[in-house]
């Protein structure tokens, strides 16, 4: 199963018009930690909040619904959430954390929490992780490097990016550029190149754009604890759903995609195996599915 | 004619100590000697040459039971060394941190006696309420220390971190739930105390209480120049014991000294009791003053404070001396900083200062009792460096003369 185990696949979107204005897609990692926060699911949340610099997104601890709205959208550059939660639970004394992560902070969280080794009474304090899709990842120089050069604007007036449709796209006051995803070739960092995970399988709920139409998200309600809140928020109309569209562009595009960054981590991992260099998974010849993401 | 009863190592306390009492013909202690059979610790050696900030976290790691009394004195020394000021909210934060050690740390020092004092009956009941209290007052280490055991946020200069306003309001509102579990606990370990009959002038003596602080420590109230090391070959008569004994002999005014919850009541509350007896009695009190200092710090604690100051690292090669009351007595840490390197540190830890008087305290009683007067100071001969020779042509040992339990 490309996209990890599920118990209900569908789209989705917050149907709060202030978080709809601001979010990257259908708002549900957003609207889902607001909507936590204030059922004290969750006491506090860290989110890939502003810092000084435009873009820069720097892990944050969210103790109310706007600290979690200032964290709304993608940023396509690192934001090492997972550090955050140490202070989170610590200085910040919360006992109940959410926590948004792209695929890699989350096996990263469920590894620490399988095996608290020098993580002590914090693993277990992780209750709700919001896992978003994510295709690759770059660092903020080259970021800011590849839109400068390929879109030609200044990045400081970017106002959105975003990746849709086999491009990257840039909005900014005067206009929206676009240039093929193929071109950020190169810039990813060398982990994404490995890595077998599109759609943050081991997430308590997963959310992201592929296979949604514009403005709604298709989200994975993977664990107890995600259908809880999922299934809450629902009811009290904070988020609508619709039932995915299994053609070509829904599910059919979301599978092939997850199984296309598979096949390619799968080929690069062999390869560096062959060379002997340190990887973090089996080889394809090690596992009895070779897409499983171990 | 005498006898000699030699109890290796002594039980239940933390690290290896030796207690040697010759008895006469009834079994009442007419020598004690106390000595710590722990080997070498070089952790001062270690941090000499480096940074100033590497001193606490490698200090810290003298032992496991009070990581926070070291790591404290350790950065009281470094900002003395360097004349920093550290600000008021960081101030807090340490006082606050070693208070909650310090019921901590007295807890387990209740576990470790209740097989003396606690009746089968009462053993399970005892045991819960030293967990209870031990699970709340380690949720404040985590919290401003930032790890319940060797603290990390613990630096020269103040605190790493002030505490979120969410964190200080959970805080207030758990400790002051554990108020009346926590006076409760005082009440039972008190009167079963009272309760064993240990005879009356068990463990008293003359040897005088030093203190720096009622319940934080002050540098400035240890005077160095009152102070001398002796090398236990000349305060042992007995040349085999001074051979084998791993810890100096330090004197203050040149007579050896009590520190601990007893001596800081005597020095600063006018507790006038001496013995076995008062030394738990003084120990759980404690206890209670020091989560009344919490909450009153958690009530006052300004949340948006600064708690790190600036500092120069090159420092001026001044003796800076830090005195932290840990929860078995003084623990003073010197440090001298030029260079920006240590030029110099020296640890003088709690129990180097009780041994040797320990053995004194067990004269003039029935052997039996012997154990029960070691225990009542909380002995902790904290974990050290045992080194072995080995020859590293094959890799044997050439020269084994640890200890073996």
């Amino acid at each position: 199963m490309v996209l990890g185990k599920y118990k209900q696949i569908t789209l989705a979107r917050s149907t709060d018009k202030q978080i709809q204005n601001i979010s990257q897609d259908g708002g549900i990692a957003t609207g889902l930690l607001a909507f936590a926060l204030d059922e004290k699911i969750i006491d506090g949340a860290v989110v890939a909040g502003p810092s000084d610099e435009m873009w820069k997104p720097e892990p944050t601890v969210a103790l109310t619904a706007d600290e979690i709205m200032a964290a709304a959208g993608t940023k396509y550059t690192l934001c090492p959430n997972n550090w955050m939660i140490k202070e989170a639970v610590r200085q910040y004394g919360l006992e109940k954390v959410g926590v948004v992560t792209i695929p890699c902070q989350t096996m990263g969280l469920r590894k620490m929490q399988s095996y608290p080794f020098g993580t002590r009474f914090m693993a277990d304090k992780i209750a709700l992780i919001v896992g978003i899709c994510c295709t690759e990842n770059f660092s903020f120089e080259s970021l800011k490097t590849f839109i400068e050069a390929k879109a030609g604007v200044n990045f400081d007036l970017v106002e959105k990016m975003d990746i849709g449709k086999g491009k990257f796209w840039v909005y900014t006051q005067d206009g929206t550029i676009n240039f093929p995803i193929k071109e950020t070739h190169g810039y990813e960092q060398n982990g994404c190149k490995v890595c077998l995970d599109l759609v943050s399988e081991l997430s308590d709920i997963s959310t992201g754009s592929i296979g949604a139409p514009d403005d709604w998200s298709a989200v994975e309600v993977r664990t107890d604890a995600g259908d809880t809140v999922f299934s809450k928020a629902v009811d009290a109309g904070l988020i609508e759903t619709k039932p995915i569209d299994e053609g070509k562009f829904g599910l059919e595009m979301l599978t092939r995609l997850a199984r296309q960054k598979k096949e390619k981590a799968m080929k690069e991992i062999d390869r560096r195996k062959e060379l002997g260099l340190p990887v973090p998974y089996k080889a394809s010849s090690e596992k009895e599915d070779p897409l499983a993401n171990i | 004619m005498s006898e000699k009863i030699v109890i290796s190592p002594t039980s239940r306390q933390e690290g290896h100590a030796e207690l040697v009492m010759e008895v006469d013909d009834e079994g009442i202690v007419t020598k004690g000697r106390y000595f710590s059979i722990t080997p070498v610790r070089g952790l001062e050696r270690i941090v000499t040459g480096k940074a100033p900030e590497t001193a606490p976290v490698i200090t810290q790691r003298i032992c496991g039971v009070c990581p926070i009394p070291h790591t404290l004195a350790s950065v009281e020394a470094m900002d003395d060394s360097l004349d920093i000021e550290i600000p008021k909210a960081g101030r807090q934060l340490r006082e606050l941190l070693l208070a909650a050690h310090d019921i901590n740390s007295h807890c387990i020092h209740h576990f470790l006696i209740a097989q003396d004092v606690v009746p089968a009956d009462l053993m399970v009941t005892a045991i819960n309420s030293v967990s209870e209290i031990r699970k709340n007052v380690q949720y404040v280490v985590d919290m401003v220390g930032g790890e319940g055991i060797h603290p990390s946020d613990v630096r020269i200069g103040g605190m790493a971190k002030n505490l979120s306003e969410v964190a200080r309001k959970r805080l207030y509102a758990r400790l002051k739930a554990l108020k009346p579990k926590l006076d409760a606990h005082v009440e039972l370990i008190t009167g079963l105390v009272a309760d064993k009959g240990f005879p009356k002038g068990l463990g008293v003596t003359s040897a005088p209480a030093v203190a720096s602080h009622p319940t934080y420590g002050d540098g400035t109230n240890f005077d160095v120049d009152r102070f001398t090391e002796i090398l236990p070959e000349s305060w042992y008569d007995d040349p085999e014991i001074g051979k084998r004994a791993c810890s100096t002999i330090p004197l203050y005014d040149g007579l050896n000294v009590e520190v601990g919850p007893r001596a800081r009541a005597e020095v600063y509350r006018g507790f006038n009791e001496r013995g076995v007896v008062a030394q738990h009695v003084a120990r759980a009190i404690e206890m209670k003053i020091a989560l009344s200092k919490i909450i009153d710090i958690l009530a006052e604690l300004d949340t948006s404070a600064p708690v790190l100051a600036d500092f120069d690292v090159r420092g001026t090669n001044k003796l800076g001396i830090g005195a932290i009351e840990g929860p078995r007595g003084m623990d003073v840490h010197m440090a001298q900083v030029a260079d920006g390197k240590t030029q110099f540190y020296s640890a003088l830890v709690p129990t180097t200062w009780n041994i040797p008087t320990m053995g004194i305290a067990t004269e003039g009683f029935h052997h039996e009792f012997g154990p029960h007067v070691i225990r009542a100071y909380d002995p902790c001969l904290s974990c050290a460096t045992h080194v072995i020779v080995v020859d590293d042509e094959d890799r044997s040992v050439i020269k084994n003369e640890m200890v073996r339990i």
